[in-house]
């Protein structure tokens, strides 16, 4: 127990150390005890937004893919198994190719959370039977719209000669290079609601992995908390897709190598999934402006690279714990 | 029913093998090609140019200068031009570009006995050379003769005005300049671009000069770093708008700060008789008090 307490301690510290390293290393080191005026710049109007929206978009996908694994009693979901990123990155291409503007720098953002939300809506839809949300039907019908919404943006890209394309594969590929500070609140706002209701709803995700009877004989509807947590996941991912796009890996492996150090209890694995999803892309950030500078890598790239390898060796090393 | 089928296929299959033959006899009986094909922008700028365009008999989809290209029968696109578009036109001579064609496409044309020439040039300087090898080859040397020597005079204009521009001053400290491609994400003009070439003619320091790619995704950070005296942005759709919002984030540098940036037009991104009017271009800007 006093091990467990130890690892716990040292994943909160994590993202708060990263952040705090994260401020300092980059295309050029800053000190920021002691910086001139180009480098207080760069550290608090290009540094310190990207690296916060950094640790909320990895908070939100580390979060809501220990809960879908959860909900749907899958090891192998990850938020964008149900299309919403694919549905975000349609309506994004379909908004930088007609030109939308309605909302200055935001449209592109705020088309991207509407694909998501409207892909969540309709995977709900087609989930829902008889009374409820089946897991089966959400996954196969993430999958459908995600191979339906890939095929379009795909043909769109291929029949078109807009060079604002270009700006299109940032949301396939994932960057956060033109994170601002008017994105934090925005951001805030959807991580904290959506990380809050997996916390208040996360006896219920324990029961739910159960099965829906003993579930039940616990005191939860299986129906009413699995279509409460389906929703909160829905508005983390929205919210994770319009801030920087697709990232992969946090959502899928993150959970799985949180339960390695604490276990499969999803009061610790929620948020300890959030802390580390966060510190995770937020050192990819980092490296991924810093190895070649003045270039810059996708971070999407960075965090698999990082994260595979690492999540190999404790599977090497560890037994697989069940969701 | 199948037995019809069989003979129908027999027929297509000579028909393909006479057209075949037919190609191939036009292609030796004459010396100058007769049906051209243009798989690029700027090798079919440079045709037009040179006044054969009525024996131009195809284009991709990118070819969209100057007007008349539009109307000319389409191949395809840049990188995946249609082998089947291509052969269909009977061309009895295909040009390429080493930048852009896909390499085994020429290979595949070639196989078919189609005759093929892949312009390779990539820098300003190796422009006149390439319009000469165009020129010999579709049978229009003076035209291309003309067309070379005006570019060499102009190119030759600039390096000396650079020339006495760095005699004249004792420590010559050369102008800061970035020219942005993209804004969001921010994709710049980097070395080994004709961009980057029309700079360094012109005297400035292309700060994105030392990276490793052509076209890199470059860090705001270095921006506000380096502190370029001159931004210039490229031509595209809705560019101001897009801009808009990188320029804000730059509003402590000079060039910025100074009223120095500069929407450009896209002559520079095609190597073709329009690109030292792209320098020309630049030129005008800096002048600017």
């Amino acid at each position: 127990m006093k091990n467990i307490k130890v690892r716990i301690t040292f994943i909160i510290l994590m993202p708060i150390i990263i952040f705090f390293v994260s401020l300092m290393a980059g295309a050029t080191t800053i000190n920021p005890f002691t910086p001139d005026m180009v480098s207080r710049e760069i550290l608090f109007s290009i540094r310190a937004p990207r690296s916060i929206v950094a640790i909320l978009m990895g908070m939100a996908l580390g979060a809501s893919g220990a809960v879908l694994q959860g909900i749907l009693k899958n090891p192998l979901a990850d938020p964008y198994i149900l299309g919403i990123s694919s549905g975000a990155s349609l309506a994004a291409a379909l908004g930088i190719m007609a030109g939308a503007a309605f909302l200055g720098t935001f449209t592109i953002p705020f088309l991207a959370f509407i694909g998501a939300l409207a892909t969540g809506i309709m995977v709900g839809i087609m989930g829902w039977q008889r009374g409820g949300l089946w897991p089966e039907r959400i996954l196969l019908a993430g999958v459908g719209l995600s191979f339906l919404f890939s095929a379009m943006l795909m043909l769109i890209m291929s029949i078109s000669s807009d060079e604002g394309l270009r700006r299109a594969m940032l949301w396939i590929f994932g960057d956060l290079s033109m994170s601002e500070w008017p994105k934090v609140p925005y951001g805030l706002v959807f991580v904290a609601a959506g990380i809050s209701v997996s916390l208040f709803r996360a006896k219920a995700l324990n029961a739910l992995i159960l099965g829906d009877e003993l579930a039940y004989s616990l005191g939860f509807s299986p129906r009413r908390e699995r279509l409460v947590l389906f929703v909160s996941v829905g508005l983390l991912t929205a919210a994770s897709v319009s801030l920087g796009g697709m990232i992969g890996f946090i959502g899928l492996l993150v959970p799985h190598i949180m339960r390695f150090f604490i276990g499969s209890d999803n009061r610790l694995l929620v948020p300890c999934s959030a802390l580390g999803g966060g510190a995770l892309l937020c050192i990819a950030d980092v490296i991924s402006r810093s190895v070649l500078p003045p270039i810059e890598l996708p971070a999407g790239i960075v965090t698999a690279i990082i994260g595979s390898p690492y999540f190999l060796y404790l599977l090497r090393r560890k037994n697989v714990l069940s969701i | 029913m199948t037995e019809s089928f069989a003979r129908q296929c027999s027929v297509v299959f000579l028909l393909i093998v006479i057209s075949l033959q037919a190609s191939l006899i036009t292609a030796s009986s004459t010396d100058t090609p007769k049906r051209i094909i243009s798989l690029a922008p700027n090798i079919t700028e440079i045709l037009f140019e040179l006044g054969v365009d009525d024996r131009l008999v195809g284009v991709s989809s990118f070819c969209d200068y100057p007007e008349a290209a539009k109307q000319k029968a389409k191949i395809g696109g840049f990188s995946n031009p249609s082998l089947e578009a291509v052969v269909a036109l009977r061309p009895d001579l295909v040009l390429l570009t080493h930048d852009g064609n896909p390499k085994a496409f020429e290979e595949r044309l070639r196989s078919m006995n189609i005759h093929t020439l892949v312009i390779q040039s990539r820098k300003i300087s190796d422009l006149p050379q390439s319009i000469r090898q165009i020129g010999a080859e579709v049978g229009s040397r003076d035209k291309a003769e003309r067309l070379a020597v005006d570019i060499e005079k102009r190119l030759n204009d600039y390096r000396a005005k650079e020339l006495l521009a760095g005699a004249h001053e004792k420590s010559p400290k050369k102008k800061k300049v970035l020219f942005i491609i993209w804004p969001d994400p921010l994709i710049v003009a980097g070395p080994g671009t004709t961009t980057h070439e029309a700079l360094t003619l012109l005297g400035l320091e292309n700060i994105s000069g030392r990276t490793s790619t052509a076209y890199p995704k470059y860090s705001i950070e270095e921006i506000l770093r380096q502190a370029p005296d001159v931004i210039f942005i490229g031509k595209g759709n809705g560019m101001d708008k897009v801009a808009d919002g990188l320029l804000r984030r730059l509003n402590t540098v000079p060039a910025v700060r100074n009223g120095r940036v500069f929407y450009v037009s896209d002559y520079l991104y095609r190597l073709g008789p329009r690109t030292l009017n792209g320098v020309d271009e630049l030129a005008a800007h800096l002048k600017k008090p």
